[in-house]
C-alpha cells in the first residue's frame, strides 16, 4: 500500500504547471487545482501511513548516477517519521490554502500565487521523502526557491523584494556548508543514504565536521542563532505564506533534517551539544527579542525562532521522539496563529499592536482561535504545547542537562509572557485607534476553526492518554521514552506553574496597570529595552561585518574593472592608433622621397646579397 | 688599350650622377634632365660591351638605337605633361604636388 | 696617342655630367646636358660606333634638348635664378648616391671580364643596316608605333583646352 508514496509530491507538481501556464485564464479556478492537489496528497498521505502502520517500509525507484562507483538512486523513505511529516505538510497546506482564497481574494497576481504554493508543496513533500542526502538538498534547495519567491510576492515594495533577497542569502550560506558537509560525508564514510547513517565508519574528526556541516544547512533554514536574521524580515510576504513556509514547515525542514541525520550526530556526541546549545540560545535570545516588539507579525516570528529552538535542544539532548513531536504540535498551533494573524490584519490594514484593542467583540472567531492558539503556545495544559514541551523538558533533565534545562524553563516563561502580551493588547482592552474590524469572511473562519481543533488536541496523541502513541511510532531505535521514566512528576508541575505564572505578568502589565507598568518599566531599564527592541543589534554588526566590506570589495572591482581593465583594452586601441599616427607621415606626398628610399633599398639589397652570395 | 673596365667606371659615374639629380632637383624639367643622363649611361655600357665581347649582327649598338629611340619617346611624353602640370598649377616645383600625402 | 683624346673625353663626359646635376639656372643645365651628350658621342666614336654616335648628336642633341630648351623656356618664372633648386634631401641623395658608385666600383674591380680586350672585328653600317631589317625588324616595328603613340599623346595632352 506503500509504493505509490512516489506520487504524492506529484499532484502538487503538476498544479503548479498547470496555474504557472495557464492561470491567468483560470483566475478563481487556480484555488481549486491547487487545493485539489493537495487533497488529492492528503489522501495519498493518509494511505502511506495505513501502510507503515502495517509495517511497511521504503523503497527504490530505480538508478540514477554512480558517482566515483558507489550508485545512487531516487529512493522512497517510508517511515514512521517520513508519514507524520507528510499528514503535517498536507493538513496545514491544504488549510492554508483555503484560508489564501479569502485572504489573497484582491490580489492581480492570484493565480501565480497558487502555483508557487503548489510547487512549495511539491518541494516540501519530496524533501520529507528522499532517502539519500542529495535528493534531500534537490528539494532543499526548491523550498529556498519558493520562499524567496513568495516573500518577495509583492516585489513592487523595496522591503519585499529585499527580505527575499536576504533570506535566499542568508539560507544559501546554510546551504554551502551543508553541501560541504553532503561531500565530506561522502568522501569520508563513503555513503548518501540516511539509512547507512547509524553504521557509518572512517576518520572521526572528518565524520563530525561533516555532521556540524550538515548542520549549518538546518541553522540556515530554521533560522537558528546566527542564521536566524532572515525570518523576521520574511513577515514582509503575504501572511499565509509566513503560516505555511515560515511556521508549520519549511523551518521545520532543518529539524527534520537534523532527526534524519541523528544517527550521525548520536554517534558523535559533540554534534548533539552543539545542536543543543545552539538550539537553546536561539532559543531564549528570540523569546527576549519577543517580548518588546510591537509588530504581530513580527513576535510571531521570534516566536517561531524561538520555538524552533527549543526542538533542536529536544533533539540535541538525544530526544528524538520529544523534538519530533513539538515539531508537530508547533506545526498546527504556529499555524493558527499566523492565520489569525492575518485574520487581524486583513480586518484592521495595520501590524502595529500598539494600535490594535479590544478586537475580541469584533472578531469573535479569530478571537476566540487566537486564545486557544496561545494557550497551546505557551504549554497551558490539556493544550497540545503542553505535552509535546513537557517531553522536551524531561528528556533535557533526564539526559543529564540541567543548563539546558533551566533555559528551556526560562524561555517558557518569556513564551507564555510575550503571547499573552500579545493577546492582552490586541484583543482586550480599549481600541487604541480608529479602526472599523469587521470578522472575516468564510474561507478564513473555517480554516481557522479545524486548526484550532487540531491545536488544541493533537498533543493528546503522545500523552499519558493515549499510552504515548506518538513516542511509540516515531523513535529512534535504543531511545526510550522519556515520560514513562518516573520521577519526573515535579517537572510537569513546573511547567505548568511557570506557563501560569507567564500569564499572569502579562496580565499585570497591560490589563491592570497598563498604563503605568509597561512605561516605568522601560524607563527604569532603558539600556535593555534598546537593545533588546533592536534585536540585539546582529543585523547592524552583520552589516557592518560582511555586507558594507563586501559592497566596498565590489565598489572596488568595479573601479578596477573600470580604471585598469577598461584602460588596458583602450590603450591597446590608443595604441594602434598613435602608432599609426606616426607611421602615416611617411606617406610625404613626394615622389622623389619614395625615390630615395628606394635607392636606398636597392643599396642595402646589394649589399645582403652581395654578403651572402659572393662574398662582397 | 683600354681596359673594359674604364668604359664602365665612366658608365656608372654617369649613372651615380643621374641618381643623384634625380633625387634632388626641385625643377622637374631637370628631372627629366637627369633621367636623360642615367639613359645615356646605359648606352655607353652596351656599346662598350657590344666592341668588346664582338657581337654577331651588332647586337648592342642596335640596343643601344632603341634605347636613344625610347629615351626619345620618353622625354617627349614627359615634358608634354610637365607642361600640362604648369598650365594647371602654376608650378613647375615637385616640391608642391604632394596631394596625396597624409 | 689616341687613348689620352679618349682620357680627354672621358673627363670632359663627366664634368659636364656634375655641371649638369649641380646647375642653379635650369637652361645651364639643359646647355651642359648638351655638351655632355656630345662627349658621350665621341666616346662612342672611339669604340668604332659611328652610327650610333651620329644619331646620338642628331636624336638627343638635335632634337631632344631642344624639346628641353622648348620646355624650360614655358615654363619659366621670373624668380628662377633666385629660387632654390636643390630639395631638402640632398644629404641623404648624395650618400646613396657615393655608395652606389662604391658598390658599382667593386663590381667592377673583382670580375675578370673588367680586364679583357677588345675585338678587332668593326661592324659596319651594312651590317648593322642589315640586322635591323632581318633580324630586328620586329623591335624596328615596335618602336615606329611607340614614337606614334608618343606623338599623338602628347598632342593630345598638350592641346589647349577651350
Amino acid at each position: 500500500m506503500v509504493k505509490f508514496a512516489h506520487l504524492i509530491p506529484v499532484f502538487p507538481f503538476l498544479a503548479f504547471l498547470i496555474n504557472i501556464f495557464f492561470g491567468r485564464r483560470l483566475k478563481g479556478e487556480s484555488a481549486l487545482v491547487a487545493i485539489f492537489a493537495s487533497a488529492i496528497s492528503f489522501v495519498l498521505s493518509a494511505i502511506t501511513f495505513q501502510g507503515v502502520l502495517a509495517g511497511e517500509g521504503s523503497y527504490s525507484l530505480g538508478h540514477w548516477l554512480t558517482i566515483y562507483g558507489t550508485p545512487l538512486n531516487f529512493g522512497v523513505t517510508v517511515d514512521s517519521l517520513s508519514v507524520m511529516m507528510l499528514l503535517v505538510v498536507t493538513i496545514v497546506g491544504t488549510l492554508i490554502q483555503i484560508y489564501s482564497v479569502g485572504y489573497m481574494h484582491d490580489d492581480p497576481r492570484f493565480p501565480r500565487y497558487f502555483a508557487y504554493i503548489s510547487l512549495f508543496m511539491t518541494s516540501m513533500l519530496g524533501l520529507v521523502l528522499a532517502d539519500n542526502f542529495v535528493m534531500l538538498f534537490i528539494f532543499w534547495e526548491g523550498v529556498g526557491l519558493c520562499s524567496y519567491l513568495l516573500i518577495s510576492f509583492w516585489f513592487e515594495r523595496p522591503a519585499a523584494a529585499k527580505a527575499g533577497l536576504k533570506a535566499f542569502i542568508v539560507t544559501r550560506i546554510g546551504d554551502t556548508g551543508f553541501l560541504i558537509g553532503i561531500f565530506l560525508l561522502f568522501f569520508v564514510g563513503k555513503t548518501f543514504y540516511f539509512a547507512d547513517l547509524t553504521h557509518v565508519s572512517g576518520n572521526e574528526f572528518l565524520l563530525t565536521a561533516a555532521a556540524l556541516l550538515i548542520f549549518m544547512g538546518a541553522v540556515g533554514k530554521s533560522a537558528q542563532f546566527p542564521l536566524h536574521v532572515w525570518l523576521p524580515d520574511a513577515m514582509e510576504g503575504p501572511t499565509a505564506v509566513s503560516a505555511l513556509i515560515h511556521a508549520a514547515t519549511m523551518v521545520a525542514a532543518g529539524v527534520y533534517l537534523v532527526a534524519r541525520t541523528f544517527g550521525l550526530f548520536v554517534a558523535f556526541p559533540l554534534c548533539l551539544e552543539v545542536v543543543a546549545v545552539i538550539g537553546g540560545i536561539s532559543a531564549l535570545m528570540a523569546a527576549s527579542i519577543a517580548t518588546v516588539n510591537n509588530d504581530i507579525k513580527r513576535v510571531l516570528a521570534y516566536s517561531t525562532v524561538s520555538q524552533l529552538g527549543l526542538m533542536m535542544l529536544g533533539l540535541g539532548v538525544g530526544g528524538y521522539s520529544a523534538g519530533t513531536f513539538h515539531l508537530m504540535t508547533h506545526a498546527f498551533f504556529k499555524a493558527l496563529l499566523f492565520l489569525c494573524a492575518g485574520s487581524v490584519i486583513h480586518a484592521v490594514h495595520t501590524q502595529d499592536i500598539q494600535k490594535m484593542g479590544g478586537l475580541l467583540s469584533k472578531m469573535k472567531i479569530t478571537g476566540i482561535t487566537f486564545i486557544l492558539g496561545t494557550l497551546a503556545l505557551s504549554g497551558v495544559p490539556p493544550f497540545s504545547g503542553f505535552w509535546s514541551k513537557d517531553e522536551i523538558l524531561l528528556e533535557a533533565w533526564n539526559n543529564g542537562h540541567p543548563i539546558l534545562f533551566w533555559l528551556a524553563t526560562l524561555t517558557s516563561l518569556l513564551t507564555a509572557f510575550y503571547m499573552a502580551r500579545l493577546i492582552f493588547l490586541v484583543l482586550f482592552g480599549k481600541p487604541r485607534s480608529d479602526m472599523h474590524a469587521h470578522e472575516s469572511p468564510k474561507t478564513m473562519t473555517v480554516p481557522l476553526m479545524i486548526l484550532a481543533v487540531f491545536a488544541v488536541f493533537v498533543g493528546l496523541i503522545g500523552s499519558p492518554v493515549a499510552h504515548h502513541a506518538f513516542q511509540n511510532f516515531v523513535k529512534f531505535e535504543g531511545h526510550h521514552v522519556a515520560s514513562e521514566v518516573s520521577g519526573g512528576g515535579w517537572i510537569v508541575g513546573l511547567s505548568t506553574l511557570v506557563s501560569l505564572f507567564g500569564i499572569g505578568l502579562a496580565y499585570l502589565f497591560y490589563v491592570q496597570n497598563n498604563k503605568i507598568l509597561p512605561v516605568a518599566f522601560c524607563a527604569r531599564f532603558t539600556l535593555i529595552y534598546k537593545i533588546l527592541l533592536n534585536k540585539y543589534y546582529v543585523d547592524e554588526i552583520y552589516d557592518f561585518l560582511f555586507v558594507k566590506p563586501c559592497l566596498r570589495f565590489c565598489d572596488f572591482l568595479s573601479r578596477f574593472d573600470f580604471a585598469v581593465i577598461d584602460c588596458m583594452v583602450n590603450s591597446v586601441a590608443d595604441f594602434t592608433q598613435g602608432c599609426s599616427e606616426i607611421i602615416r607621415r611617411v606617406q610625404t606626398g613626394l615622389v622623389q622621397n619614395y625615390m630615395l628610399v628606394q635607392v636606398w633599398g636597392l643599396i642595402i639589397f646589394i649589399l645582403t646579397v652581395g654578403k651572402i652570395c659572393f662574398q662582397f | 688599350m683600354i681596359p673594359l673596365g674604364f668604359f664602365v667606371a665612366i658608365s656608372a659615374v654617369l649613372f651615380c650622377l643621374g641618381i643623384y639629380g634625380v633625387l634632388i632637383r626641385r625643377n622637374v624639367v631637370g628631372i627629366l634632365i637627369s633621367i636623360e643622363l642615367i639613359l645615356n649611361a646605359a648606352n655607353i655600357n652596351l656599346v662598350a660591351f657590344n666592341k668588346y665581347l664582338g657581337t654577331p649582327d651588332g647586337m648592342g649598338q642596335i640596343f643601344a638605337l632603341f634605347v636613344v629611340a625610347i629615351a626619345a619617346a620618353a622625354s617627349v611624353v614627359g615634358l608634354v605633361l610637365v607642361i600640362a602640370i604648369y598650365r594647371n598649377g602654376k608650378s613647375i616645383f615637385a616640391d608642391d604636388y604632394n596631394l596625396m600625402k597624409w | 696617342m689616341t687613348e689620352l683624346i679618349f682620357y680627354f673625353i672621358a673627363v670632359c663626359t663627366c664634368v659636364f655630367a656634375f655641371l649638369t646635376v649641380t646647375a642653379r639656372d635650369i637652361f645651364h643645365c639643359a646647355v651642359w646636358l648638351a655638351f655632355c651628350l656630345l662627349s658621350v658621342a665621341g666616346i662612342y666614336f672611339y669604340l668604332d660606333a659611328e652610327f650610333v654616335g651620329v644619331i646620338q648628336v642628331l636624336v638627343y642633341i638635335g632634337g631632344i634638348i631642344t624639346l628641353f630648351i622648348f620646355a624650360i623656356k614655358l615654363t619659366a618664372h621670373i624668380d628662377d635664378k633666385t629660387i632654390l633648386q636643390t630639395n631638402k634631401q640632398v644629404l641623404p641623395s648624395a650618400l646613396a648616391a657615393a655608395v652606389f658608385f662604391y658598390l658599382l666600383f667593386k663590381v667592377i674591380g673583382f670580375d675578370p671580364w673588367a680586364k679583357i680586350q677588345p675585338d678587332v672585328q668593326v661592324i659596319s653600317l651594312k651590317q648593322l643596316g642589315e640586322s635591323l631589317m632581318t633580324t630586328y625588324a620586329l623591335p624596328f616595328e615596335f618602336i615606329s608605333l611607340l614614337l606614334l603613340a608618343a606623338m599623338v599623346g602628347a598632342i593630345v595632352i598638350g592641346k589647349v583646352k577651350r
